[in-house]
């Protein structure tokens, strides 16, 4: 009922989905896995109307439409439970699922409250969820909420003619076990009704929900198979592509590190985050961290960087005990990073190549209190020669230079600052694949030159790949350690064992 | 190859309208005006810019940041009543404590926006009322006049070196000075990056905190210097002497091509500001316009200025 035919959307020349068919036939339930990145929440952005195709086209029951905004997708019975969850906490549940049709429940401009509740009751009764339709949404669950948008996409039912389509992205991911399997039986329940698909990276999960699987890979389509006949050590492989490629990542290029510890922690929390973490890092070793959203992964690498001061525990640089209240804190211990943000957090896009390079290291280009301009300028062209940095010039903006470029100059920072403890969050996020090789080999001089790096990668294979040493974590605790020398890696479903 | 750049066409119109309006309000001026054109008149057009260019100097070191000091006319207020009342008494010691006392108002801002995290709007609203209320108190509510004797300790501002206003010398030392702390001081350096993207300029270990605090200071310093300005071209300090300066203040800082979005602009725009808003000014009372009337303008040409000059590339959400 559902087709798309030949979709393709790319993102400043950068493909992200190419010549996609997928079809998504009646009462059935569609799982659609692949790695970070392969395309996922493009496709289901585009089917909801978040985003449009570059090319190809979407057809319903055989007939090509269009959809501009998800309000047109809902008009034509396609609805989204959003990822990021898309209510507004400071409003009721019942608000919440008419927003923007409350003149369906005026009268002389006036809302009537009580048919309003009356109606949301109504709406949450389908999903299985008894609350007060007038609570502030804010005060509920996360999984609660996740009900609620569920509830929020089937409501198009009574405003459209036809079966529906309810496109579910990850709303599995934070929830716990039993708020899954009721969530599953809803969606069980109401096939009759709709169709449905799911996204989630728990490979088992979607087997068991779905009809039929498509597999995504670097934008396209690269298997679809009855769930009945697939495990999940199929999917996986599907979803990766190729034999692991050791070289890829220039394991041969990785050097044992050095005994020497340069970060420690010890015992290290943040309450409601994560606890008791310990773990040495070497001079010239590349600890990854591993997790799911939640996991507590990406507070422990914002606790090093002062984003998030540790509350508990004790975390060392270089032998000496200390407490990281501010980012200038953690740069003055030597400690850089570069975000997964790199437009908001790691570039001032505004600033010049050079001002950029400067920016946490103003003094070494510092006379007194005067910034010698020319020197500035040497040390920029310097960077960029020795980091084969693509710009027309140290003076352009920042903003003009391509993803892999500017995250050369992120780098070229932490080393004009002299940092010795790089953590790298999500490092090659939206880089395509030369950019991304560039960014190994970068990371395997750096450790080489005596660096030590904490990373947080987009997938799995990435982290087994560069990491001398691999952490997982999983509800805020560390689950596992794994030594990852080349030759002697784990594989992923070692990793994924001790973090679901 | 030139890349094309968001909000490129937006930062050029920031870059050369300000000083191209300015020439032709002065060509047009001359040419309609018999006796403007000469040297005379030019230094009277300086001399009454060097107050609201001063003013200007300091909002404009908050405005990059992407702040805003709503307390400078107060603070400039109180200046003059600190310098009227303490003159006759301390001599030139009384200076330094007007300057003090808009450094102890910069802070109190600066402590509110940082420590409390309260937005600098509101925190020097605050600020503002707190300044005008001690300057009433301390004043009596009553203008304060220097006598005779108090004057000569005021002609470092109100007299002339060579023939040329001492005030307009003054302003062209801030200028100076104000060019060279912003592109060759990290403190310039700084606020530009926090203007243009507080995030990574955190991110980046700057100590973003102490920047804004000394942002707000420096506002305070220099609004109490131009209080200072004040009280000597009038012979006296009065707590509401600066209470019609806030808006061309603004004006100067926002029509000479900073944006109020922080990140662009700077001290030489101000310059050019400040000489627009004070031809309006000269040209409106040539022209016969009620002395009322001339606020309304500028209310109008602020508005103006904000919406051709906002990047909406950066700022598609505009509370």
């Amino acid at each position: 009922m559902l087709q798309t035919i030949q979709l393709s959307k790319s993102f400043g020349g950068l493909p992200a989905l190419r010549d996609v068919d997928i079809e998504i036939r009646p009462h059935e339930v569609v799982g659609l896995v692949g790695e970070n990145g392969a395309g996922k929440s493009t496709l289901m952005k585009i089917l909801a109307g978040v985003q449009q195709p570059t090319s190809g086209s979407l057809r319903r029951d055989g007939v090509p439409f269009v959809v501009h905004n998800p309000r047109e997708a809902a008009a034509l019975g396609i609805g989204m439970v959003f990822q990021e969850q898309s209510l507004l906490p400071n409003i009721s549940v019942a608000e919440n699922l008419f927003l923007g049709r409350e003149a369906e429940f005026t009268r002389f401009g006036l809302m009537n409250w009580r048919r309003l509740h009356a109606a949301a009751r109504r709406e949450l009764q389908r999903v299985g969820l008894d609350i007060d339709p007038g609570r502030r949404t804010a005060e509920l669950s996360f999984a609660a909420r996740q009900m609620v948008e569920l509830a929020k996409a089937l409501s198009l039912e009574e405003r459209v003619r036809g079966e529906l389509v309810i496109l579910l992205d990850e709303p599995t991911s934070v929830l716990e076990r039993a708020e899954i399997e009721r969530l599953f039986a809803r969606v069980q329940d109401l096939r009759n009704r709709a169709s449905f698909v799911f996204v989630s990276h728990r490979l088992d999960e979607v087997l068991a929900l779905s009809d039929r699987v498509y597999v995504l890979k670097d934008g396209s389509v690269v298997a679809t198979l009855p769930a009945a006949e697939a495990n999940v050590t199929q999917l996986h492989r599907l979803m990766v592509g190729r034999a692991l490629n050791a070289e890829y990542y220039m394991e041969s290029d990785q050097a044992p590190y050095a005994p020497e510890v340069v970060l420690q922690a010890r015992g290290l929390g943040v309450v409601g985050a994560y606890r008791d973490v310990n773990f040495e890092l070497h001079r010239g070793e590349v600890l990854a961290i591993a997790g799911v959203i939640g996991s507590g992964r990406e507070e422990l690498v914002r606790s090093i960087f002062g984003f998030l001061p540790h509350t508990e525990g004790e975390l060392r640089v270089n032998g000496l005990a200390v407490r990281l209240a501010t980012p200038a804190d953690a740069v003055a211990q030597g400690i850089g990073y570069v975000p997964r943000e790199r437009r908001t957090e790691g570039l001032v896009t505004l600033l010049s190549v050079a001002q950029n390079i400067t920016l946490a290291n103003l003094d070494s280009v510092l006379h007194g209190v005067r910034i010698d301009y020319g020197q500035e300028r040497t040390l920029a062209e310097d960077w960029v020669k020795r980091l084969h940095i693509r710009t027309a010039g140290v003076d352009m903006p920042c903003g003009s230079l391509s993803g892999g470029n500017q995250q050369k100059v992120v780098l070229a920072k932490w080393l004009t600052a002299r940092s010795r403890i790089l953590i790298l969050d999500h490092p090659t996020r939206g880089l395509d694949v030369g950019a991304k090789e560039e960014v190994y080999r970068l990371v395997r001089a750096l450790c080489r030159d005596g660096l030590s790096v904490v990373m947080t990668a987009d997938t799995l294979e990435e982290t087994i790949g560069l990491a001398h040493t691999i952490l997982v974590m999983r509800d805020g605790n560390v689950t596992a350690v794994f030594d990852a020398v080349p030759g002697a890696k784990p594989v992923q479903l070692d990793l994924i064992e001790h973090m679901v | 190859m030139r890349v094309p750049f968001a909000g490129f066409s937006a930062a050029r119109l920031r870059e050369f309208a300000p000083a191209l309006v300015l020439a032709a309000l002065v060509v047009l001026l001359a040419v309609s005006t018999p006796g403007f054109g000469t040297p005379e008149t030019l230094l009277v057009v300086l001399a009454d810019t060097a107050t609201l260019f001063v003013l200007g100097v300091g909002l404009t070191f908050v405005i990059l940041i992407g702040g805003i000091d709503l307390s400078i006319q107060a603070v400039a207020s109180l200046s003059s009543v600190v310098v009227a009342m303490l003159v006759p008494r301390l001599g030139y010691a009384a200076f330094p404590a007007a300057l003090g006392a808009g450094l102890l108002c910069g802070l109190f801002s600066g402590i509110a926006h940082v420590k409390l995290h309260v937005p600098s709007f509101i925190a020097t609203l605050a600020a503002s009322g707190v300044a005008g209320g001690i300057a009433l108190l301390v004043s009596g509510a009553r203008a304060v006049t220097i006598g005779e004797a108090g004057r000569a300790y005021l002609q470092w501002v109100a007299g002339s070196v060579l023939g040329i206003p001492a005030i307009i010398l003054l302003g062209a030392m801030v200028l100076v000075a104000g060019m060279l702390v912003q592109r060759y001081t990290p403190f310039g350096r700084y606020g530009l990056a926090i203007g243009a993207g507080e995030a990574a300029a955190l991110a980046s270990g700057v100590r973003v905190d102490r920047h804004k605090m000394a942002a707000l200071a420096v506002s305070g310093v220099l609004a109490s210097l131009a209080g200072i300005f004040l009280a000597a071209r009038m012979a006296s300090g009065s707590p509401m002497l600066a209470n019609q300066l806030m808006l061309p203040a603004v004006a100067a800082v926002l029509v000479g091509g900073t944006a109020i979005t922080g990140g662009v602009g700077g001290v030489g725009r101000t310059l050019i500001g400040a000489l627009i808003v004070s031809v309006v000014r000269i040209g409106m009372t040539f022209l016969g316009v009620n002395i009322f009337a001339q606020q309304i303008l500028f209310g109008a040409v602020l508005i103006v200025a904000v919406a051709l000059t906002i990047d909406r590339s950066k700022i598609p959400i505009v509370k």
